[in-house]
């Protein structure tokens, strides 16, 4: 097999609307989709630094989460790999730890994972609620079936 | 005309600390604004919930002390139902608690504070010799080798030369009040990276015992997990043995590594004892060796310390309601019968009504209101709450460890009791901490062995599970003392329903805005008399500030693409 195992993460913080797009885009994968056991389902809310291990311990990891991107347009974006940004910022606290910042650090450590892809969304509301806008849940679909897509592939390259 | 630093995150993440400090002519700080811009508000969610399901709410208020809030959290409930929790729920929550604090106080001092006192640009300039000379000569702590930071200093030159990525190109680098020299920055350096494995293996001890990690279970009346040392499923003997393991190498880290950089950088800055504030200090306590009321028994004790005299600790009632108190004098609330009147939380009230500036905004109106933070207050007394608190108050209390360690790291350091009073201290205070609470995984491990081995399995006590077998009404409180402070939850429950939830968290006590009297809180005042070398370059508010470990940043964490920085530094 090419990949041992493979990490699926949904980050975010569902107290704070769209914030919580990753944990909920998550959600459905795990829920509507049946995979093999190798693919591993994580709810990394916002742990930060303490999401490292979640990174280095597969050969590919997916994660899900509400982003900044840097041309704005509300819709699903997917980055792959060198796509992704890696530093590690100053901060006022650790808990501003992002997910850049994690990559950042297992580059210098040596320990990526094979494959790894970030599918979010740029968020609508980030007040107080427990509940995604209408026009972030429009699109959790999308995202969850480019997931798919893209997991299947690596099921089968394997 | 004096100078106003602004150091605040990018407002497009919603601001959550900004500190807007005012310097003298001589680039010293005269007056220091902490305030929260961003509002939780975790409290208006919980109303109308079942209490038994408030800890899962609250374990999602912030990305990193998930377990803390979990633990305040099932104890208010449990304290407002009168349930009593087996001996080994007790003994596993103290585990699982003193795992975290000595977990957090690590990745903290590593991860967040390292690099306000360790220059990484200068390690590049090590001599890989020299440095392994010096690790070997403060400690036997085996990756000390000359090829070991020859390794090293080779990928990290290897990482700036390639450009490609700059993870740390947002330090401020080079900066004159850095003052170790580039052999103990590669150490230090080393150390960071190593630490990031540490911590990947302790955190193992939420997974065994809270059944999943990140976000691990609790429960009201007990703990989820079943004991059963002869069952597969169960916490076994297999699953025991991997945590000893895992308690050993924890000790082993933190003597061999964490406190003998401590010290070795502490050496270089123990001419730097700015940051103190406040003088006072306070503890509910924790780490019940019988029940949460019988305060004799906590090996972290509870009470107060005024104006820095060790002399006297004041005893503690976080239940009287002329005690602990929150006002909203400066904070973007509204209260029913007047804003400077503190309000004890079992009567406070979440009435949030923003009357700051729209942002962006260059400073806010500190005269007025300027936070979402509210202002704690105990017997009216701004308070410091953390670690420094906690050693101060077993230190005046004559707790024979603390007596011990703090001795010991004076007497290395070369310097008396009143160095406590500083940023550094506070700092140290983390360290003699992180070293104590190892020990009490220890302690808390032979003592859940011991009562396993009386045959007693239970972890769970379901008498009152039921809402049938509740009172029509009741108030509990529950407390616990995270890696950075004070915690309460005060919960009313009516109906079987929660009616009113209040939650007043450390970095509120420690980042608290002005009160109705115009004390200042615990950052404020820390920062105060601060000389800044280059206000453009605000190290030393960073160091103050990151010394009390805040909680303020995590409730919002979007995937910025743009690699901007998360910090901006403004001066108007």
């Amino acid at each position: 097999m090419k990949y041992n195992r493979i990490n699926i993460i949904g980050l975010g913080n569902v107290l704070h609307g769209d914030e919580g797009f990753g944990v909920a885009a998550l959600n459905r994968f795990q829920e509507t989709l049946d995979f093999p056991d190798i693919v591993h389902c994580i709810d990394g809310g916002t742990q930060g630094i303490y999401l490292l291990d979640y990174i280095e311990s597969c050969d590919a990891v997916m994660v899900f989460d509400a982003l900044i991107p840097v041309e704005y347009d509300r819709r699903v974006y997917i980055y792959r790999n060198e796509e992704l940004p890696a530093f590690i910022h100053r901060k006022m606290s650790s808990h501003q730890m992002g997910f850049s910042e994690l990559i950042g650090l297992a580059r210098l450590r040596g320990t990526m994972p094979r494959e790894i892809v970030l599918i979010g969304i740029p968020p609508k509301e980030l007040e107080l609620s427990m509940e995604l806008s209408a026009e972030v849940s429009l699109l959790l679909p999308e995202a969850v079936e480019s997931g798919r897509a893209i997991v299947e592939g690596w099921l089968a390259e394997g | 005309m004096a100078k106003k630093i602004v150091v605040d995150p990018i407002p497009r993440i919603e601001g959550h600390l900004r500190i807007e400090a005012k310097l003298n002519d001589r680039n010293v700080i005269e007056d220091a604004y902490s305030s929260g811009t961003m509002w939780r508000g975790i409290e208006v969610i919980l109303k109308g919930r079942d209490p038994r399901e408030a800890w899962a709410f609250t374990e999602r208020i912030c990305g990193v002390c998930t377990t803390v809030h979990a633990l305040a959290s099932v104890r208010c409930v449990e304290d407002a139902l009168g349930i009593a929790i087996p001996t080994n729920a007790r003994i596993i929550r103290n585990l699982m608690n003193a795992t975290q604090v000595t977990q957090d106080h690590l990745v903290h001092f590593y991860h967040l504070h390292a690099f306000d006192w360790v220059d990484v640009v200068s390690a590049l300039k090590a001599d890989p010799k020299q440095a392994s000379a010096i690790a070997q000569s403060i400690s036997p702590w085996p990756k000390s080798s000359v090829g070991y930071f020859k390794d090293l200093q080779q990928r990290l030159v290897g990482f700036v030369e390639s450009g490609q990525l700059g993870i740390f190109s947002n330090g401020y680098w080079g900066h004159p009040a850095y003052k170790l020299p580039p052999e103990v920055n590669l150490i230090a350096v080393a150390h960071y990276l190593e630490a990031l494995d540490f911590q990947k293996e302790i955190v193992k001890i939420q997974t065994i015992f809270g059944g999943k990690n990140p976000h691990p279970n609790y429960l009201v009346g007990g703990m989820a997990c079943a004991i059963d040392p002869n069952s597969d499923t169960a916490i076994n003997i297999e699953r025991l043995m991997m945590i000893k393991k895992i308690i050993d190498e924890t000790n082993t880290f933190i003597d061999q590594v964490y406190i003998p950089d401590l010290l070795a950088i502490a050496g270089y800055y123990k001419g730097w004892l700015y940051g103190g504030g406040l003088g006072n200090y306070l503890s509910y306590g924790d780490f019940p060796e019988t029940t949460l009321e019988d305060f004799k028994t906590l090996l972290w004790p509870r009470g107060a310390i005024l104006n820095k005299d060790l002399s006297t600790v004041i005893d503690v009632d976080p239940r009287d309601a002329s005690q602990v108190t929150e006002e909203v004098s400066h904070s973007w609330y509204t209260y029913s019968k007047g804003d400077g009147k503190g309000l004890h939380p079992w009567n406070g009230e979440t009435n949030p009504k923003y009357t700051g500036p729209k942002p962006p905004f260059e400073h806010l109106d500190t005269d007025k209101k300027y936070s979402w933070l509210k202002t704690p207050r105990w017997k009216n007394h701004p308070m410091e709450v953390g670690p420094l608190a906690r050693v101060l108050i077993a230190y005046a209390k004559g707790d024979p460890m603390i007596k011990d360690t703090v001795g010991m790291v004076l007497s290395k350091l070369g310097v008396g009791p009143e160095a406590l009073f500083s940023t550094l201290g506070r700092t140290a205070a983390r360290g003699i901490e992180c070293k104590q609470t190892a020990g009490f995984m220890r302690h808390y491990y032979d003592q859940l062995i011991a009562n396993i081995k009386t045959g007693d399995l239970r972890t769970f006590n379901s008498d009152r599970w039921q809402p049938s077998t509740w009172p029509e009404e009741c108030k509990g409180f529950g407390y616990t003392e995270a890696p950075r402070g004070s915690l309460g939850h005060w919960i009313h429950i009516k109906d079987e329903k929660i009616k009113e939830y209040q939650i007043v968290v450390p970095s509120t006590w420690n980042a608290s805005p002005r009160d109705v009297n115009g004390n200042s809180g615990a950052y404020e005042s820390a920062l105060k008399g601060t000389p800044m070398i280059n206000p453009e370059q605000p190290l030393e508010i960073l160091r103050t500030v990151h010394s009390f470990d805040p909680c303020l940043a995590c409730a919002s964490h979007l995937f910025d693409m743009n690699g901007k920085e998360i910090t901006s530094v403004t001066i108007v």
